[in-house]
């Protein structure tokens, strides 16, 4: 009747949920409530709540056989030795700690490593810090709140700070592309519009910063906030990018995921080391994706669960599930939290890989004490001027789009009856759909029939909270049907 | 030997356990012995993290049960779901044994394997309302909290140099602090259901503070009181009269306050106000489902009515989710407050419960999770 409980974080998110994990002496495991946690008093979204699922699904039990995990890293610097074209990705879906172990090996191997966040190569040095989270508390004081994300839909956990700022008067404009319960004012506006929202020093802008987040957006509210002194909250989709971002050293010329992807696709990138990353999740274009991870010499995987890309992969290295590891997380409001668990199969792992390949080991301590002096390092804040707008690719206008409302929940191919579309009430009646009836949506890469719901939002736009085999991109012109 | 319907004040044999837990350790030596003595396989505890938190745990180490006691008001939680398809002890405020009740009558716990030494509630706190509160009201930094207790309608916190600092729970709450909610109104302080109840009203004299007041309810509240004895883990005594009524006299002063926070939380609604109430009460679910998770008396598994007749594509302006849970709980909600604590848009979900089972719970004269003799009204009791 022993059971273990374990402190820990919800992956699901930047916001950084505490919560407990429970795990019997069979192994099974649950949640439990974490009511004293100051960044979510326990509570927890859909994803929080299936939290089971996504720890039961089980690749990393590898890990229990040593030989296995031996032979996985002999493997995997056999190939990393001499390896040319060597690129790695950790977009901060683990503990700081592991980040850090990574680093050390980009390091050994002249490498380094990438977030998946192009956006921050694109912006001036001087204005990265002023992407870095802000308390919560701070929006619910906020006499104004311009929302740019669709918080019950994207951050759940987000709209009870909003609904506490609303009790203190707060006036909410949601600008976007669906009408928000929450929001005072449902605004579908250009950037060109933003003086008529009436920002100011009290006023918060709520974003958000995620792999597919096009630069001119956040340099447009950059510029906004500059122009208002409105302040900048933006959200973040992985336990750790808050962490990792402070914590990395290329941030200047940090590659994107797509980029990434696209160098991939061409050869430039011939070997990919991912830490607990995967591009299959994480691109719109599935089939796309493990078309071009198939071309690498080397797909070598550090993972602490299972997902797409171990399938694929040449090498894997599984390590411990998220909530047993030893570590830090750092969310989105900038503050740094800790798991109570003691599992260092990870940070062995690497420090085991990085001697094979030549360099020193490392142990958990001395990665920990970096990663508290990365984060606790409170750097000035230089100010920054007005950012010109870069080049942008063509967007899909006219017709019918559908836009994947990027759900970092949805990555992790959770169970969800997320499986329907949103479409206004135009649509509905110009199709003759039925209730309880289908849409069906063409695009260059097939068909396929949704269910629908209803929601207040401009004509001949689809959303989708849940990543489509037809998606080409986040946006992708369709042709629509009723049946 | 002690009878059914003894009223008694005891205490743990071990200083050790006298003093650390709460009134003079006699519900953790009972639960103790209980586990020493094989009537159970484990005993659920509460595993203290700190003053504010701590997390249910079911343990077979009768030391982890001996080092467990203290009163813990401002963790609240429901051990209720904990002990489903287990031969286990526990302690229960009264919400927790009628969660408990509530399930053996759909026979998810089978209650001949399960002993419940029931502890007096007056109510239990948000953890991080009443840091706030004590940060602003008591002047008190939370960190330096080694105790806490209420006593005589005051919530009493110790710090670690000796200093004891009382506020009126009335005044607290006028503040928007001190007790949940659904506390303020509950309407059963003493856990008659369960097979002891147990607590530190009528404990009086030299004892007071240091010894608890047990009624005997059952025969296995006798079972269990007698196994301690005999194991040398607890001593007793009859309560006396004094005692007895001082006992009953905090119980109605509790219950009458309870009855004029029920008057001001359930303010009328007109009816042609009522289908809005609920619809805008529930406009920013998002759907978590923790709400019926966390329940301690639903019992129907993942594959129920509330979720199959509901999905996220509906255009309903409120789920079915809701509307299905609404009527189904009208005859077994007891009003714990665990489905507003955990939901994350804050939607007082236990006030909008007992506004729906209130008058159905009343018309029928029928309490929930109070004992196994009637069954609910809306199913058949399968045990």
């Amino acid at each position: 009747m022993k059971e273990s409980i374990y402190q820990t974080v919800c992956p699901g998110c930047g916001i950084g949920c505490g919560l407990y994990i429970r795990e019997d002496n069979q192994g099974a495991v649950s949640i439990d409530f974490f009511k004293s946690n100051p960044v979510n008093l326990g509570k927890l979204c859909r994803f929080g709540m299936k939290l089971p699922h996504y720890f039961s699904s089980g690749a990393f039990c590898k890990a229990d056989e040593p030989s296995s995990m031996e032979g996985a890293i002999r493997d995997a610097a056999a190939r990393l030795k001499g390896a040319e074209k060597v690129a790695m990705l950790s977009v901060g879906n683990t503990t700081c700690e592991e980040h850090m172990a990574f680093e050390r090996i980009a390091k050994t191997l002249g490498s380094a490593v990438h977030t998946g966040i192009q956006a921050y190569s694109k912006l001036p040095p001087e204005c990265h810090s002023y992407l870095e989270g802000m308390p919560f508390q701070d929006i619910e004081k906020a006499n104004k709140i311009v929302l740019f994300i669709d918080p019950y839909v994207q951050y759940p956990l987000l709209v009870r700070r909003l609904l506490a700022a609303k009790r203190n008067n707060s006036h909410i404009i949601s600008v976007g592309t669906k009408e928000l319960h929450l929001a005072d004012e449902n605004l579908s506006i250009t950037p060109n519009e933003y003086s008529q929202l009436g920002l100011d020093s009290n006023s918060v802008i709520i974003t958000d910063l995620h792999p597919h987040t096009d630069a001119n957006d956040i340099i447009q509210l950059l510029n906004l906030s500059l122009e208002t002194g409105a302040k900048i909250l933006t959200m973040k989709p992985f336990v750790s990018s808050e962490g990792v971002n402070r914590i990395s050293k290329v941030k200047t010329t940090s590659k994107g995921l797509s980029q990434m992807m696209d160098e991939v696709k061409k050869g430039n990138i011939r070997t990919l080391v991912l830490l607990d990353s995967d591009p299959i999740e994480l691109m719109p274009d599935t089939d796309e994706t493990v078309k071009s991870l198939k071309k690498l010499d080397n797909l070598i995987v550090i993972s602490s669960r299972k997902s797409p890309v171990n399938e694929i992969a040449d090498v894997v290295i599984s390590t411990e599930p998220l909530y047993r590891k030893a570590g830090t997380f750092m969310n989105t409001e900038g503050r740094i939290q800790e798991n109570s668990g003691t599992g260092v199969t990870g940070i062995n792992a690497m420090s085991s890989l990085n001697k094979e390949l030549g360099s020193e080991e490392f142990e958990y301590g001395q990665l920990h004490e970096q990663v508290m002096a990365a984060l606790t390092n409170e750097g000035q804040k230089s100010g920054y001027s007005k950012i010109k707008n870069l080049a942008t690719a063509k967007q899909c206008t006219g017709g019918y789009v559908l836009k994947y409302l990027y759900n970092p929940f949805m990555w992790f191919n959770q169970l969800d009856d997320n499986d329907f579309v949103l479409i206004n009430l135009n649509m509905v009646r110009s199709l003759k759909l039925k209730k309880g009836g289908q849409i069906s949506l063409t695009s260059e890469n097939g068909n396929i029939k949704m269910r629908y719901r209803v929601e207040g939002m401009p004509d001949g736009l689809i959303l989708t909270a849940r990543k489509l085999p037809i998606a080409i991109a986040g946006t992708t012109s369709v042709k629509v049907e009723g049946c | 030997m002690v009878e059914v319907g003894d009223r008694l004040l005891g205490y743990a044999t071990d200083p050790n356990v006298r003093s650390k837990g709460a009134s003079g350790g006699l519900v953790t030596a009972v639960l103790a012995a209980a586990l020493e003595k094989g009537l159970v396989e484990g005993v659920v505890i509460l595993k203290r993290i700190d003053e504010y938190e701590a997390v249910p745990v079911i343990t077979d180490d009768v030391q982890e049960v001996l080092s467990s006691g203290g009163s813990m008001h401002a963790v609240p939680v429901n051990l209720a779901k904990y002990v489903v398809g287990k031969k286990v002890a526990m302690p229960g405020k009264p919400c927790d044994v009628r969660g408990v009740i509530e399930q053996a009558k759909r026979n998810s716990v089978d209650l001949s394997n399960t002993y419940i030494v029931g502890l007096n509630c007056g109510g239990s706190m948000h953890p991080v309302l009443t840091k706030e509160m004590l940060i602003k009201m008591y002047e008190i930094d939370p960190e330096d909290v080694v105790g806490e207790e209420i006593e005589k309608g005051k919530l009493i916190f110790k710090t670690k140099s000796g200093e004891e600092k009382s506020i009126s729970i009335d005044k607290l709450e006028e503040e928007g602090y001190g007790r949940r909610e659904s506390c303020r109104y509950c309407d059963v302080k003493i856990p008659v259901s369960a097979d002891l109840a147990c607590g530190n009203w009528g404990v009086i004299g030299e004892l007071a503070g240091n010894a608890t007041f047990c009624e005997v309810m059952n025969e296995k509240g006798k079972l269990l009181l007698d196994t301690a004895i005999e194991a040398g883990y607890v001593e007793v005594r009859p309560a006396d009269e004094k005692s007895i009524s001082i006992r009953e006299k905090v119980n109605s002063a509790m219950l009458k306050l309870g009855d004029e926070w029920k008057e001001k939380v359930f303010d009328e609604i007109p009816d042609k106000d009522r289908l809005k109430y609920y619809i805008d009460q529930f406009a920013d679910c998002i759907d978590c489902g923790a709400c019926k998770e966390v329940c301690p008396v639903c019992s129907c598994g993942p594959d129920s009515k509330c979720t199959m007749f509901h999905s996220l594509a509906d255009n309903y302006k409120m789920s079915m989710y809701h509307m299905v849970r609404l009527l189904h709980l009208s005859d077994s909600c007891i009003g714990c407050g665990q489905c507003a604590d955990v939901c994350p848009v804050d939607i007082p979900v236990t006030t909008i419960f007992r506004r729906f089972a209130n008058p159905a719970q009343k018309n029928r004269n029928y309490m929930p999770g109070m004992d196994l003799k009637r069954p609910p009204f809306l199913e058949v009791m399968l045990k």
